[in-house]
């Protein structure tokens, strides 16, 4: 008979099969993973970062200096965003790099609730966004973290002041300059004591750029007279303010049909038909001419400082010891003027943790701290001891440049839409220099556009 | 001169003329690739040294080596991809049931759909926006792919591509006791497939070269298309000391369209030829 059959006891720790081992072993692992990435990150303010500038994290290797290129605009500032992320470990930073200038963006980030905490703009963009309150005043951080608005330049300082309160942390200021090709001039005989000769008025502009192309051949000046105009705004700009003209009447009305600015565009469109400034050149093709030798005077920013040194130690080459710059030479007074830009470092408004706000400012500091590092870009510094440090006036040419950082000037600073007026000014201006409009009908055209532009803009209190 | 001499003179000419052609829209192309090869300190110099050497690779090593630039990719490929599928896949429906099937106030739908081909993306683009800010999807690969899913032109071609093919096929069908979906699957979903490939590679090349909505969609550098990283990735104003760099971005975002392109190249040209035939 066949018994009943014995029941088995289960074993108390039964032994697992392999494939079950293998299973826990996996769940064991996923769980600790899980459990590790829900750990509250407690001790780590993450904060995200908005620039322009571009991206070589080829040329410098995360945690190194720069490896090639170190006074490049992008590798400075992706090295200076490194070096704040070593020395604050609690603090994380995202960097989103934005394409130039940024503002699509941007705005797009505004819109839909969820901008960075911290971003780069252009100074004359500030007014734009400060209208409508989407970024933060700033006086009381800058106190919190000891950031001595005192030792803004006034260049800078202007830029960043938007009625009475500071919008940003002022990077560097930017402008137009001369930048002298000295082998030409001394073909040309402009040269005395080693520096060139420059005009100090109209008629010597003229004489002088008539004189540079009878001996060399060339055009005396070069800059981007297609595709891109803003030059042309800068130049009119820079010349209202050596006549010390009211450029802006109030901050929604320009005034451009006047005896002053007729002044400058008849001077340049003379020069143009007279063939002293090379026609038909975009951006980089006035650039190349200017490397290649292929004119006097190239105007344009801060900037190519660094290109052109490096190409006037270069043996060979046409600049080969034979480069400076200077500030544009005044035709109408005796004060040095320049109109101005500049970037900024701004705090958009959001919701954020006082840990959050006090990293932003924190990083605010420490690139105030480092503004020796930027203006080595060729931008102008925006901190009065850098201005003033030997260490900073032994970069090449920064002592016949430093003084614009006092004296330059940005629009006032409640106007509103400046990149729209600089492409309609130096629309209308490109019009009357090449011939295509009468100087008086340009002007007026451009006083006529760029009021109707700002009149549209919403005041404050319609927003 | 016979018939057959003037024929093949003809046909010189015309070999003649199209190699003009041919050589005058790859002058573009070669004149980028061989900018890509130089180095930026070159052609800061002059764009003339492209001419000749040295040559060099090291902006494709720049570019290899810039932190995100693997990523876009990866973005450009998942976005392109399953936008591509998404279209063919809706267009081929909406197609065959607007060649195919009746409903009541399919024409008015139909002359509905229709409009969008007339509305441009600029017109929308806010309330687009806002709609994705509301349904919190910017940043995210729905958020890049949904938008070009409403291809008008995509149901324009395939209703009419769908109407070209006899109702006999279907009738016949029909008679094996072949269901609607079997009929629009096994019969005629086969015989549209030169069409889905040119609307395939439309649909492909336009989500690949999209810039402006990943450009305000996707502002978190992760999810950045290669088209918006690329132009992030642009170093000083103009670019005009890394024209070769800029040129190197522009071969690296082309070669995979190119390679699509190769891949279906016998489909298009049968498309193109079937619809000029037609």
């Amino acid at each position: 008979m066949i018994g009943p059959f014995k029941k088995r006891t289960p074993h108390p720790h039964p032994l697992p099969s392999s494939g079950e081992r293998e299973f826990r072993a996996v769940l064991m692992a996923l769980i600790g993973l899980t459990l590790m990435s829900c750990q509250p990150k407690s001790d780590v303010t993450e904060v995200t970062v908005q620039r322009i500038f571009g991206e070589c994290r080829a040329n410098v290797p995360q945690g190194q200096a720069p490896i090639k290129n170190p006074d490049g605009e992008c590798e400075v500032v992706t090295h200076l965003l490194d070096e704040f992320q070593k020395a604050n470990p609690d603090i994380k930073l995202k960097v989103n790099i934005a394409p130039w200038p940024g503002y699509d963006q941007l705005s797009a980030q505004f819109a839909s609730g969820d901008p960075p905490d911290i971003a780069t703009m252009h100074m004359s963009a500030m007014p734009d966004f400060a209208s409508r309150g989407l970024i933060e005043p700033l006086d009381g951080g800058f106190k919190e973290v000891s950031l001595d608005v005192d030792n803004f330049t006034p260049a800078a300082r202007n830029g960043v002041t938007i009625d009475g309160q500071v919008y940003g942390m002022p990077f560097d200021n930017w402008t137009q300059l001369w930048h002298v090709n000295m082998n030409l001039f001394a073909k040309a005989g402009l040269v005395r004591d080693g520096q060139p000769i420059l005009p100090r008025n109209p008629d010597e502009l003229l004489a002088q750029a008539r004189q540079f192309k009878a001996k060399t051949g060339l055009p005396y000046l070069l800059q981007p007279t297609d595709n891109e105009r803003a030059a042309f705004t800068r130049n009119l700009f820079t010349y209202l303010l050596d006549q010390k003209a009211v450029v802006f009447s109030d901050p929604k009305t320009i005034r451009l049909n006047t005896p002053e600015a007729r002044r400058i565009v008849n001077l340049f469109k003379q020069i143009y038909a007279e063939g002293l400034m090379a026609p038909g050149q975009d951006y980089p093709a006035a650039m190349a001419a200017f490397l290649n030798g292929e004119g006097g005077i190239c105007l344009v920013g801060t900037w190519m400082i660094g290109t052109f040194e490096a190409e006037a130690n270069t043996a060979g080459r046409p600049l080969y010891q034979g480069y400076t710059v200077k500030p544009y030479p005044m035709l109408y007074g005796t004060e040095q003027a320049a109109f101005v830009d500049g970037h900024a470092w701004v705090m958009p408004k959001r919701d954020r943790t006082p840990a959050e706000r006090a990293a932003v400012l924190k990083l605010m500091k420490f690139l105030q701290v480092h503004d020796y590092d930027w203006a080595r870009t060729g931008h102008l510094p925006t901190q009065k001891d850098v201005a003033q440090s030997a260490q900073y006036l032994s970069l090449p040419h920064r002592n016949d440049i430093v003084a614009l950082a006092s004296t330059g000037k940005t629009l006032p600073a409640g106007v509103e839409r400046q990149f729209a007026i600089q492409d309609i000014v130096g629309d209308e201006m490109a019009s009357a220099i090449r011939g295509h409009k009468s100087v008086d009908a340009a002007l007026s055209d451009a006083e006529h556009r760029v009021n109707d532009l700002l009149f549209h803009v919403l005041s404050r209190q319609d927003r | 001169m016979t018939a057959s001499d003037n024929k093949r003179l003809r046909d010189v000419a015309l070999l003649a003329t199209l190699v003009v052609l041919g050589f005058i829209m790859l002058v573009p192309l070669m004149w980028t690739v061989l900018l890509s090869l130089k180095s930026n300190s070159d052609l800061l110099q002059s764009t003339a040294n492209a001419f000749h050497g040295p040559y060099t690779v090291e902006n494709y090593a720049a570019i290899t080596k810039s932190s995100g630039v693997f990523r876009w990719l990866m973005n450009s490929v998942i976005v392109s991809g399953l936008q591509t599928i998404g279209v063919l896949v809706l267009a081929s429906l909406a197609g065959y049931g607007f060649a195919r099937l009746e409903f009541p106030y399919r024409d008015q739908i139909f002359l509905l759909v229709l409009f969008g081909l007339a509305i441009p993306e600029q017109a929308v683009i806010i309330t687009r926006h806002q709609l994705f800010t509301g349904l919190h999807l910017h940043n995210s690969y729905p958020g890049l792919i949904l938008p070009g899913l409403a291809a008008p032109f995509g149901v324009f071609l395939m209703t009419q591509y769908f109407k070209a093919i006899p109702k006999e096929l279907d009738e016949a069908a029909i008679l094996d006791n072949a269901s609607r979906f079997k009929i629009f699957w096994k019969v005629l979903l086969p015989l549209t497939i030169p069409a889905q490939a040119t609307l395939g590679i439309f649909t492909f090349l336009g989500s690949w070269n999209d810039y402006w909505w990943p450009l305000i969609s996707a502002t978190r550098a992760d999810m950045f298309t290669l088209t918006v990283g690329l132009s992030a990735s642009q170093i000083n104003f103009a670019q005009t000391s890394g024209l070769g760099y800029l040129m190197t971005q522009a071969v690296f975002a082309a070669v995979p369209i190119l390679i699509v392109y190769i891949i279906f190249q016998k489909y298009i040209v049968r498309a193109v030829a079937g619809a000029a035939i037609r």
